[in-house]
């Protein structure tokens, strides 16, 4: 099938939405309340198109594409749409984009700027309850929110945990859990995913706010993988490269895009939070040898090295190469598993050599 | 895994055995809860309800140890009414007959009597099963981590392979891989029977390829497997180096490991923390965790993924790779890896299935299924991977069923130690809990040991919710929370094992499968008893899913 995009034509298949079709040809359309992983609800009218022979513009997440349609995604009605659009979201926003986004980009700002919305409309006064919540990742901000549920259908429709819900009428609506428990007390199994959907920062991460990191325009990505599970998820370790005195500091971890990686996008609880240990002030810093005394005790490389080969090597020669046993690892890598077996092998001459994986 | 992580969702039958898999994989998981959504039947068999039992059509609440009870007489049915797929079993496999004669008195009514499992679910499963194309078979520990470990994975390949459910999208058998790089270190070959590439030690063409390769003599015997290792600890084996493992708290036995431990002569350990099994060692290297490193993780689905550098190592601490090329040439060795890159390119020289794979590809191109990262088998720079096995006939040329029958569990509860007991996973920590128990977050969530017990159970014992007992096997003791939980069957506890100060391992038994040599961490006989602190009224988050007492089942229970 077949259909035209400013005057593009675009072949697609059945089910695909305008917007799929659409961003095949790059077109760009904005979109708060939509996520591929999502049933399409069409409720932040952000993603509005005109399609040839519709009187009003339609929501391009939701409609689905039909043969031999014409589609217009930016023209002046387009343009006065959105501009009124997130002139009238920006009443509801805290007073700057300094407030507004501590450290993580809040959309409804980003889209203001970039189709040049009136930022005059004077602002709504906050009728959300404010809600404190004592867990430990996900902190609320219910006056940035906009109720595009974005955070409750990840809940229900991905993790499947359903533990926070839309809560109030009228423009008190926000984001809430049953009774207003603590999210600790909830079904609620910590993947942060709803953090990650959120395009305001109604629902934020709390350690980055706690530990004044720094803004993510200023952090660099590293793109990895998850050193826990054998699931493989790929994450983007986001680096304060000044930190640390120039070490620098993982101080967020967040997922790469939708439908790139074999994760699309979700991370679990350890995944996306359990980072501070790289940091930790536990970390062992210094090579130790145990002196005659009993204790360890920190000195050089080269001297850990000597001691190290010496008292193998010992061993190797007093009761033969197969007195030796290595225990590789397969919580580190393909290449230090390499080199161990090969240290084994063609170093000690023995085949004693084994990784955690097996018991 | 045969098949792909992407392919679950649109699986239409998935059969979790042995897997807690929202707590051990959550995002395995969310693909599964997609495809239940998307109405795909999920069954889940294993002895604890788990959250994934909550959206499963049936949960197999089974006898701990009778899996291939469970197995064997679903074949029973398959082959009894004929759901098997003759040309697949034709064409594409050997042995057949072997099975159908193991089988023939595994009837669902007897299995039932062994597995607690009805035999008409046991009919329904097995037909489902046979019946759905895209029926696919995922399971971990619970299968393996038993003497008979090898029997279990046996008998679930003889039901893929009866049903032809191989070599197809979203239809096949499907390990879930523990920790991030199982497979990659098994690819690498750190274990004693195969050299990198899953190529024989004892082969001794590999063995020439190899001397040749590294300009050295090697040894023509079979190593130790890590179960042998640790059982003659201090005895045959006189030293240890230890990369990046606990082993005084993932080992099974671990008082007996550690009077081993004393009698060795000596133990290097490289890790970036003190951890439980330093207080042994005589040299430690500290090293740098995977976010201060280059390399690759290849994960479940047989994709190589690349770990980078994003900050520095504190102190003196190295990358793992940069302090084992300074150990190597310490002992002797002319080692000059500049960096991990040139270690996968020598790794791959020796090993075809490999060949096609490197750092530069994995940094520049999208892989396998239009996704971050090459799967292999990939055998030259021009491929993008494999999607799933077996898809042009099975990699061995035919598919060997083996007949197996079933084998009790060597320790079984007994007047003495009346419980059996489990230890396993749960979401908020991770294996020895070296980095998770440093959590501040994780620590709230989940901050202390304990074990699930059936309210009949404890009541009998006198001991109250959320009271401090201590377990007891033949082998150890340790002091842990008790819970009311009826996830557990009666006559059934289970501990997680993440927790230093009530090591799990203290009590699990290290009798090991007669091949691969992975211990009995699924059974062991315990017995558990009240102790006497008044200590009830912690707060305690015991996992991701627990059923609270209720007052209803106060009433059936008094």
């Amino acid at each position: 099938m077949k259909l035209k995009v400013n005057g593009q034509f675009v072949n697609f298949s059945e089910g695909e939405t305008i917007l799929e079709v659409a961003s095949k040809v790059g077109a760009e359309i904005p979109t708060l309340c939509h996520d591929a992983r999502l049933n399409p609800v069409g409720a932040c009218r952000s993603c509005l198109v005109e399609v040839e022979g519709s009187r009003r513009l339609v929501p391009s997440c939701y409609q689905k594409a039909e043969d031999g349609m014409e589609i217009t995604t930016e023209n002046d009605r387009i343009e006065r749409h959105r501009k009124t659009l997130f002139a009238l979201y920006l009443t509801d926003q805290p007073e700057t984009r300094e407030q507004a986004e501590p450290h993580k980009t809040n959309e409804i700002f980003e889209f203001a700027e970039r189709y040049e919305a009136p930022q005059n409309w004077g602002k709504m006064e906050n009728i959300r309850e404010d809600r404190e919540d004592r867990n430990p990742y996900v902190n609320f901000e219910p006056e940035t929110c906009i109720s595009c549920a974005r955070c409750v259908r990840y809940c229900d429709e991905i993790e499947g945990v359903s533990a926070i819900t839309l809560a109030d009428r009228g423009s008190k609506t926000t984001i809430s859990t049953v009774d207003s428990l603590s999210l600790l007390d909830t079904t609620c199994e910590m993947c942060g995913g709803c953090i990650d959907v959120c395009p305001t920062g109604a629902m934020g991460e709390k350690i980055p706010l706690t530990k004044n990191a720094k803004h993510e325009r200023e952090l660099e990505k590293v793109r990895s993988t998850c050193n826990f599970c054998g699931v493989g998820c790929q994450l983007e370790l986001n680096v304060d490269k000044e930190a640390n005195d120039g070490k620098g500091q993982v101080v967020k971890v967040t997922s790469p895009p939708v439908g790139e990686t074999t994760n699309d996008g979700n991370l679990c609880v350890k995944g996306r939070f359990a980072y501070e240990f790289i940091n930790h002030e536990d970390r062992l810093t210094e090579p130790l040898v145990r002196g005659e005394d009993g204790q360890f005790y920190p000195t050089t490389w080269e001297n850990a090295l000597e001691v190290a080969a010496k008292g193998l090597l010992g061993v190797a020669e007093r009761h033969g190469a197969d007195s030796l046993g290595f225990v590789s690892s397969s919580r580190c890598t393909m290449e230090e598993n390499y080199l161990v077996q090969k240290l084994s092998r063609a170093v000690f001459k023995t085949n004693n050599v084994h990784q955690c994986a097996a018991t | 895994m045969t098949n792909s992580i992407g392919e679950i969702r649109d699986a239409d039958f998935l059969f979790v055995i042995g897997s807690n898999t929202s707590e051990a994989h959550p995002i395995i998981a969310m693909e599964m809860k997609r495809a239940v959504k998307r109405g795909a039947t999920l069954v889940v068999a294993d002895p604890r309800a788990i959250w994934m039992s909550t959206i499963a059509e049936k949960h197999l609440h089974i006898n701990p140890g009778t899996d291939v009870w469970l197995l064997n007489a679903m074949a029973h049915v398959i082959i009894e009414e004929n759901l098997i797929d003759e040309e697949f079993i034709k064409n594409s496999t050997e042995n057949f007959e072997d099975v159908k004669e193991a089988v023939k008195n595994y009837t669902p009514e007897e299995a039932e009597k062994m597995t607690g499992i009805s035999a008409e679910d046991i009919r329904w499963t097995a037909r489902k099963y046979a019946t759905t194309k895209k029926a696919g078979i995922y399971y971990t520990l619970g299968i393996t981590e038993h003497t008979h470990g090898i029997d279990n994975v046996y008998a679930l390949s003889n039901l893929v392979l009866m049903t032809g459910h191989l070599g197809k999208p979203s239809a096949g058998m499907n390990p879930l891989r523990g920790q991030n790089n199982v497979q990659g270190a098994n690819d690498a070959g750190a274990t004693p029977v195969f050299y990198p590439g899953y190529q024989k030690v004892d082969d001794k063409e590999v063995q020439k390829k190899y001397e040749k390769s590294w300009g050295t003599s090697l040894s023509p015997n079979l190593g130790l497997n890590l179960n042998e290792m640790m059982k003659t600890a201090g005895n045959k084996i006189k030293a240890f180096f230890v990369m990046g493992e606990d082993i005084v708290l993932s080992e099974p036995n671990v008082l007996k490991l550690e009077e081993g431990l004393n009698q060795m002569e000596f133990i290097v350990i490289q890790e970036p923390f003190i951890n439980e099994t330093t207080r042994f060692a005589d040299v430690v290297f500290p090293s740098g965790v995977f976010a201060e490193k280059d390399g690759t993780f290849t994960n479940s689905e047989r994709r190589v993924q690349r770990v980078r550098k994003a900050v520095e190592p504190p102190g003196n601490a190295l990358a793992d790779w940069e302090i084992l090329v300074r150990l190597a040439n310490a002992c002797g060795a002319n080692w000059d890896y500049k960096n991990p890159a040139e270690i996968y390119s020598e790794f791959v020289k020796d090993t075809p299935k490999f060949s096609g794979i490197s750092h530069e590809r994995l940094d520049t191109e999208i892989g396998t299924g239009g996704k971050t990262g090459l799967q292999w088998p990939c055998e030259n720079p021009s491929e993008t991977g494999t999607k799933y096995l077996h898809e042009n006939g099975i990699s061995r040329g035919k598919g060997l069923f083996q007949a197996v029958s079933f084998e009790p569990s060597p320790e079984l509860p007994c007047e003495e130690y009346g419980l059996l007991l489990s230890t396993g996973r749960t979401l908020y920590h991770y294996n020895a809990a070296t980095q998770t128990r440093r959590e501040e977050g994780l620590a709230l969530k989940q901050s202390e040991a304990f074990i699930e017990i059936h309210p009949k159970d404890a009541k009998k014992r006198g001991i109250a919710h959320k009271e401090m007992v201590e377990v007891r096997t033949r082998r150890g003791s340790i002091e842990a929370r008790a819970l009311y939980s009826r996830q557990v069957r009666p006559h059934c506890i289970w501990m997680p094992l993440h927790f230093a100060e009530a090591r799990a391992n203290v009590l699990t038994n290290d009798v090991g499968d007669k091949i691969t040599g992975t211990a009995s961490y699924k059974i062991c006989a315990a017995e558990v008893f009240k102790l006497d602190t008044k200590d009830h009224s912690h707060d305690i988050f015991p996992g991701a899913f627990f059923f609270e007492e209720s007052p209803e089942l106060e009433k059936e229970l008094s």
